[in-house]
């Protein structure tokens, strides 16, 4: 899936996107770092740019989003139907479940999920072995450590305010 | 493991610290409801003074009606700094012990040396103590 470089609105949400460079997710082994102010859009962009696209696509993917919590009770749920059991306070594990489950997903979104594990291996770990492109927004200043960065090509993309007109941020995006 | 443990926390520290923890920044669904809820009275000028502080943080479109759900997770985080922080000066809160659970890391790094700063001013004018999370523990970081 390759989202083209272009204008992008997303009026609903205050937000108007120039993307300068053409995003390729379809390329094998990608780690892309979404950085910016807050408010600028990264994860109306995964959610109403990056994901629609994916479905279009038939791209497999799991998505960990920011409000975890929503996401964690909804997981839990979603795997006792399939009778699987998590006790109630191993979360980690409930995440290895699902991750484990997913196996047909190529594309793994983490959205801020450093805030809860600022070192989280364990996702690359459990999903190397089949994921081919990350996505990750987060506020850190460094990339994953040595062992992911030697298996995926790092590729940075910054969101940038240009300007607020009273209704619509427009916001550039581009690769650094 | 837990990812997420309000419980804990709230167990651990509830009764000696003010908690604003990133998946609980408010009760209600807006600025003014917020500040309504804590001044207990529709104080629109703390509402104004809170949307013109935003406005340093590139909230440009802040409003006191606006629903807290169609702001980023960054921006929420920044209105609940600031909504505490000009609770403090109004009501002249003395020594309080703030403790920041999954907030300061959810603001880009220039947002969140400008809340620093104005931390840094509460803690000069009313004894306001900053703490955070750290692994499974807790640090004073002003």
């Amino acid at each position: 899936m390759e989202i083209k470089k272009g204008k992008y609105s997303l009026e609903e949400r205050g937000l108007n996107f120039n993307l300068s460079d053409d995003l390729d997710f379809k390329n094998s082994e990608c780690c892309f770092y979404f950085r910016g102010g807050n408010g600028f859009g990264k994860t109306s962009f995964l959610e109403k740019i990056i994901i629609p696209g994916l479905k279009n696509d038939n791209v497999q993917y799991i998505y960990i989003g920011q409000d975890i919590r929503t996401q964690l009770y909804t997981l839990r749920a979603l795997l006792s139907v399939q009778g699987i059991k998590v006790s109630d306070n191993d979360e980690v594990e409930l995440l290895r479940l699902w991750i484990n489950h997913s196996k047909s997903a190529t594309v793994f979104i983490l959205d801020e999920f450093d805030k809860y594990f600022p070192d989280y291996g364990f996702i690359f770990d459990w999903s190397d072995s089949f994921i081919r492109t990350y996505i990750i927004v987060t506020h850190l200043g460094y990339s994953r450590p040595d062992a992911v960065a030697e298996k995926y090509r790092t590729c940075n993309v910054r969101f940038e305010l240009v300007d607020f007109d009273g209704r619509l941020k427009n916001v550039r995006v581009k690769k650094e | 493991m837990a990812i997420y443990n309000l419980d804990e926390i709230l167990n651990t520290y509830g009764d000696g610290y003010l908690i604003l923890e990133f998946n609980h920044l408010f009760i209600s669904s807006s600025l003014r409801e917020e500040v309504w809820l804590l001044q207990r009275t529709d104080d629109d000028a703390m509402v104004k003074k809170i949307m013109h502080e935003a406005e340093e943080f590139d909230i440009h479109d802040a409003k006191g009606d606006k629903d807290f759900d169609t702001y980023s997770g960054g921006q929420k985080a920044i209105l609940s700094c600031l909504l505490i922080i000009a609770v403090i000066r109004n009501r002249k809160i003395n020594g309080l012990k703030l403790l920041l659970n999954n907030v300061l890391n959810s603001v880009s790094d220039d947002n969140r040396s400008k809340l620093f700063t104005k931390f840094e001013g509460i803690r000069s004018t009313h004894n306001t103590r900053l703490f955070t999370d750290k692994n499974d523990h807790i640090q004073e970081i002003l």
